[in-house]
């Protein structure tokens, strides 16, 4: 302390104190900054031209956050083609998630009694619960998207090529962490479609030879899922998938700092990669250009993120979970579809004839133990993240052009084209000619499913509250319910639909009797309250017998489903 | 080095796989005979043993409430006469037999004793087949610790 004092002291007699402060001042500042003053920062703010040698470059060698971004990019990768920002997109939702998160688990508790009323409190109690709730939600669903966009365009642009195999190597694990952590924070909430999803994605594990009952309990906690899956869930949401995921940013960040930015494919020879030798002229430092463009990136996405929120974007909450009824049509979350899709299959070759498909999947599951489920869901599901993993290593093709891809571009379209198909099916209408994957019961159920679905939102529904005109209407192309337009239009579009079920049968060959008749019922229960019946009348079409059908929902005026 | 990592993944599998009590999970359920549904009703749902109770024309049934192909909760489905499965589209019949869908094997289904007011066994289903009921008055004892895989379509 006393060096200190002595040398602050000299330091004021010879230069003063006003000088002394801006000195001090300076010192501390270029410190902060890792090697920028102050004249530095504000030449950064004010667009000048970089002095030479350029003190720019120090933070990207003295501190920790520039030292994982490049120092200078090719001015060629600089616009939106051909990275589109997407990795740097990636990036920062995977931080808004982080931020977000951290904020909900102020409010949550992950035992089966309280989850469900922590979301409820989130989203009724908390300031800015729901909008946080929302972000997190939102953010999480648009990190998927950009991470699979990503991919695509580094496919695209064969930037997986040498040197870069490992760096697309951490890419899958990021992406599988990306999933893995929509996934696990699915179960969270506690509710109907929680609950299903997960004990759907943990039995496929089960399924597994000789693992799987393990990998199960492990996951699980116990051979149901109860208060220790969800706490196991929740420590692999907010511990082990972050951390891994944080490790495999770090590693993949600097594999990026290391072998620079892929160029766009025409603008180098075949097999070289000069994404480090930029000639001077060509380069574009990272600050301030590149930085003041991520800021204005972070700007943008962060606007559009919080403004759905605030305006269109509500993240679903279905009914507390129940583990003795599974909803009709429960499905995986929209980027597992296509597991979903490829669970349904029932034969370990799916285009054969039924009668050599049987004899067929009789031979694998007696001679090799191998049944469609493990097939399926455990073998194919992860095979399809293996085969992304080692594409950089056996694709034997140097060269980056287009032109000169056609095979390998042709093979990732078709993969695409099939993930489509297989989410298609996973969907429970299913794919629209052939039929495969649909799941329903009879017609009359599927046209109440349709309108007034077990969990989550339907036409029937939506009505605004006053339009529903307490009284029992019949379907029909025009009721007439007066100032009530909402319910017309619903009542008329389920006539259309049970039109379309009489005339063209469903996938498994059923259709609507010729004399069904639906009707909906609206009835006041209490003063804010309305219960909602639909009822079909039809006859059966497997036994010949008149049915009635009816489903009922109550309303509250002031719910928002 | 390998066998330091198999060592350490072997201990955290262990430390991390949950323990049971003896008994935690299935028991014996009592249920009387006149709860289950007559021939040719609909299947009664018994919530607290997670089973469904049937009545086929050769007996009563205890199946087992969950799906064979990835554990979702099938239901009665009244208006096909069958149960089905609303996650992936697996059907049965009203005795547990396989129909469509991608699950791998028949429904699954309990051990189920039948005793009678005096408390002599009447009655014993051990491979969970249908087991015919001498009377309305005997007691029905479902045993859910033990469950009997439902056969295999391939």
């Amino acid at each position: 302390m006393a060096i200190i004092g002595k040398r602050l002291v000299k330091q004021v007699k010879t230069t003063g104190v006003k000088a002394t402060i801006a000195q001090r001042a300076d010192d501390a500042f270029t410190r902060f900054t890792s090697g920028l003053t102050w004249g530095d920062v504000r030449g950064v703010l004010r667009g000048d031209p970089a002095p030479r040698p350029n003190p720019r470059v120090k933070p990207h060698t003295e501190g920790f956050w520039f030292h994982i971004r490049p120092t200078f990019y090719h001015e060629a990768t600089t616009s939106l083609y051909p990275t589109f920002r997407l990795g740097f997109l990636s990036a920062l939702f995977f931080a808004i998630e982080i931020i977000t998160g951290v904020y909900l688990m102020i409010f949550y508790t992950p035992s089966p009694e309280r989850a469900y009323s922590s979301m409820i409190d989130i989203i009724t109690n908390v300031p800015f619960g729901m909008f946080m709730r929302d972000l997190h939600r939102l953010g999480a669903e648009v990190m998927v998207i950009v991470v699979t966009l990503h991919m695509v365009r580094t496919f695209t642009t064969g930037s997986y090529k040498k040197p870069r195999q490992f760096t697309w190597f951490t890419g899958v694990v990021l992406l599988m962490v990306t999933l893995g952590l929509s996934f696990s924070g699915y179960l969270l909430p506690w509710d109907q479609l929680a609950f299903w999803a997960v004990t759907i994605g943990t039995s496929m594990a089960d399924a597994a030879p000789v693992l799987g009952p393990t990998v199960n309990l492990l996951l699980r906690g116990a051979p149901d899922i109860g208060a220790g899956g969800l706490l196991r869930f929740y420590l692999l949401h907010v511990v082990l998938l972050p951390l891994i995921g944080i490790i495999f940013v770090a590693v993949h960040y600097y594999k990026v700092v290391r072998w620079g930015l892929s160029l766009p494919p025409e603008m180098e020879p075949v097999g070289e990669d000069n994404a480090r030798k930029v000639p001077p002229e060509k380069r574009v430092n990272f600050l301030p250009d590149i930085a003041t463009n991520e800021i204005m990136y972070i700007a943008i996405a962060v606007a559009i993120l919080a403004v759905s929120c605030a305006t269109w974007y509500h993240a679903p909450l279905e009914t507390h979970s129940n583990p003795l009824v599974t909803p009709n049509h429960t499905v995986a979350p929209w980027y597992f579809y296509w597991l979903q899709g490829l669970l349904k299959n029932t034969h370990i070759i799916p285009i054969l004839p039924t009668d050599i498909s049987t004899v067929v999947d009789r031979f694998f599951a007696n001679v090799l133990g191998l049944t469609p489920k493990i097939l399926w869901g455990i073998i194919i599901g992860p095979l399809v993240f293996v085969l992304l993993m080692v594409v950089p290593y056996i694709d034997p093709n140097p060269s980056r052009r287009y032109g000169q891809r056609k095979i390998m571009l042709t093979l990732g379209a078709l993969f695409g084209a099939l993930i489509l198909y297989l989410s298609l099916a996973g969907i429970p209408t299913g794919v629209p000619v052939t039929g495969f994957g649909y799941v329903g019961g009879a017609p009359a159920a599927e046209v109440a499913q349709e309108f007034m679905p077990d969990e989550g939102d339907g036409a029937l529904m939506n009505i605004p509250f006053d339009q529903m005109v307490v009284g029992e209407y019949q379907v029909s192309p025009d009721a007439g319910v007066a100032n009530a337009p909402d319910l017309n239009a619903v009542l008329k579009e389920i006539y259309y639909d049970m039109q379309r079920r009489m005339t063209s049968a469903d996938p498994n060959g059923r259709k609507l009797s010729q004399d069904a008749v639906a009707k909906v019922q609206i009835a006041q229960i209490q003063p804010d309250l309305k219960e909602l019946t639909i009822s079909i009348s039809y006859t059966d079409d497997q036994t010949g017998t008149p049915q009635l059908y009816t489903k009922f929902k109550f309303l509250h005026k002031n719910a928002d489903h | 080095m390998a066998l330091f990592l198999a060592e350490t993944t072997g201990i955290s599998v262990l430390f991390a796989l949950p323990r049971f009590r003896e008994g935690e999970f299935g028991g014996k359920i009592t249920v009387n005979a006149s709860d289950f549904p007559k021939v040719n009703d609909p299947p009664v749902a018994n919530n607290q043993g997670k089973f469904w109770m049937v009545t086929t024309d050769k007996g009563v049934l205890a199946l087992y409430k969950v799906c064979t192909h990835l554990g979702c909760i099938y239901a009665w489905d009244n208006l096909a006469d069958r149960f089905a499965c609303p996650c992936h589209g697996s059907q049965f019949q009203e005795d547990g037999a396989y129909i469509a869908g991608p699950a791998p094997r028949s429904l699954d289904k309990f051990a189920q004793e039948a005793y009678n007011q005096a408390g002599k066994l009447v009655a014993n289903s051990d491979d969970g087949s249908p087991m015919p009921l001498p009377s309305d008055a005997v007691i029905v004892k479902v045993n859910t610790g033990k469950k009997i895989l439902g056969k295999s379509h391939f």
